[in-house]
């Protein structure tokens, strides 16, 4: 899976899962999807299990504090990376 | 008197000051705790009678909040200004003075200078950031209605603080024997028993919660409103309740901003360095740091590890020579779309972001005393010429 198709899965499971419209302007890969309120932190959770799960990579506590995982585009970036052994 | 020893999976000082904290609220056939730092132990003094076993299980329930933490938790310090201080007994002198009377678990009047400094504090609080941001003044009442408590989801956060409010039952029987059994043999809880009404208010813990729930079905006009207000806030905080610096009745200051998330987050980050200068001026010995609240549920890791992972609280905590200790006299909080989903308030079409700061002015007073002492005549300029000139307006 490249970086686009990455960023196509997760988009749509993010609009999907956390009920966004389809219209939505704000709803970019480059918002911050918690300060615009499109997840919670229980919605949090959630997407740190489907990224992991969907790309087949390990999330820790310590990477969440280091990497800023704030958008679709960062969020992609990092798996990204992870996958190829970078990070 | 039974006593309880159970081990502490870690000596981290959070995970010591939540388990600290937090251990008032196990049962209250806690009498009295010792948190054993080197040797990693709590020990517990029960109430004779107390069940052991299900104690056990209830201490067991409340550590294993505290050993995950779901995002990390994030800390970062954003000013580290630091001076040495001598140690001064700030709660024994204010009382001693006559300052400071406590009439009550965590109730307290502060008269003289003291009051002066709350005072102060407020004022130059509404000056300094209700003037830049041009805050509308509010009036909240001092209750809440609970059920807009729940729509605010505070009680699934902290319900171990929570006063509710009732009144006898509009019943002429009930207010007859009430009033006759006070007048015969003098007000007891026990006379309550049964004959409360609904407990539909409470009292508010937060002073920002009147806020959202006044601007509820509000479309705003971009980029949002500023709010300021006071108000006497109340939390009960079982054997945690100290001095002026956990009380159980105290007044909380507030900004709050509602609105588009650009204008709301670049307020705040205002309002950051507003509270930065303030420390300056003052001398202040203290951080700004992340912080988290103490979520009093099973969730707290998931909760207190994402709020610190978002920076959704920040604190400046001002240093306690004589306690050893911080203690945060004011905060930062951003709280995306909670309120502006709760209470139907958009901006723009799309739901409004909040983010809220907040001043705890008798923990202020103990502070500035704990740091400074008595005489204004040895505070730092910022602090002494800001006093003064309060003093000479004749108004108090």
């Amino acid at each position: 899976m490249n970086n686009q198709d990455m960023t196509k899965t997760l988009r749509d499971y993010i609009a999907q899962h956390y009920a966004i419209d389809a219209g939505d302007p704000d709803f970019t890969d480059d918002v911050h999807l918690f300060d615009y309120g499109y997840i919670d932190s229980f919605g949090a959770v959630d997407l740190v299990n489907f990224v992991q799960q969907a790309f087949a990579i390990t999330i820790s506590q310590s990477d969440m504090v280091a990497y800023p995982m704030n958008t679709i585009n960062e969020i992609v970036q990092f798996a990204s990376l992870r996958k190829q052994g970078e990070l | 008197m039974p006593t309880m020893r159970v081990d502490l999976e870690s000596t981290n000082p959070e995970y010591l000051g939540q388990v600290r904290y937090a251990m008032t609220f196990v049962s209250e056939d806690v009498l009295s705790y010792e948190i054993l730092e080197p040797e990693g132990k709590v020990v517990i003094e029960l109430r004779p009678g107390a069940d052991v076993e299900s104690m056990q299980g209830k201490v067991q329930q409340l550590l294993e909040r505290y050993r995950q933490n779901e995002f990390g938790m994030k800390s970062a310090v954003y000013l580290d200004q630091r001076r040495p201080l001598p140690e001064i007994n700030a709660w024994a002198g204010m009382v001693e003075r006559r300052w400071a009377t406590p009439v009550g678990e965590g109730h307290v009047i502060l008269r003289g200078p003291a009051a002066r400094l709350h005072a102060l504090v407020d004022r130059k609080a509404v000056t300094m950031f209700g003037g830049e941001f041009r805050a509308e003044q509010e009036i909240f009442p001092s209750t809440i209605e609970s059920k807009t408590l729940d729509r605010c989801n505070h009680f699934t956060s902290f319900p171990e603080h929570m006063g509710f409010v009732s009144h006898l039952q509009q019943d002429l029987d009930v207010l007859s024997q009430f009033s006759s059994a006070c007048r015969t043999g003098g007000w007891s809880t026990a006379l309550h028993d049964g004959k409360m009404g609904a407990y539909d208010f409470a009292i508010s813990p937060s002073c920002c919660y009147h806020a959202y729930e006044g601007m509820e079905g509000w479309d705003l006009e971009k980029p949002g409103r500023c709010i300021t207000a006071i108000l006497n806030c109340q939390r009960y905080e079982g054997a945690n309740h100290a001095s002026l610096s956990r009380l159980r009745s105290f007044y909380m200051r507030e900004v709050v901003w509602v609105g588009q998330p650009s204008w709301v987050i670049a307020s705040r980050a205002k309002a950051e360095e507003l509270i930065c200068q303030w420390a300056k001026d003052w001398e202040l010995s203290c951080t700004l740091e992340i912080a988290n609240d103490m979520f009093f549920t099973d969730d707290f890791a998931v909760k207190a590890s994402f709020q610190r992972q978002q920076e959704a609280k920040r604190e400046l905590r001002m240093d306690i020579p004589s306690d050893k200790n911080s203690i945060s006299v004011f905060s930062s909080n951003f709280h995306a779309t909670t309120f502006g989903k709760a209470f139907g308030i958009t901006v723009g079409g799309r739901p409004a972001v909040s983010a809220c700061v907040g001043w705890g002015c008798e923990r202020w007073v103990y502070a500035l005393l704990s740091q400074f002492g008595f005489d204004p005549v040895k505070w730092p300029t910022g602090l002494k010429r800001d006093y003064d000139s309060l003093t000479t307006e004749g108004t108090l």
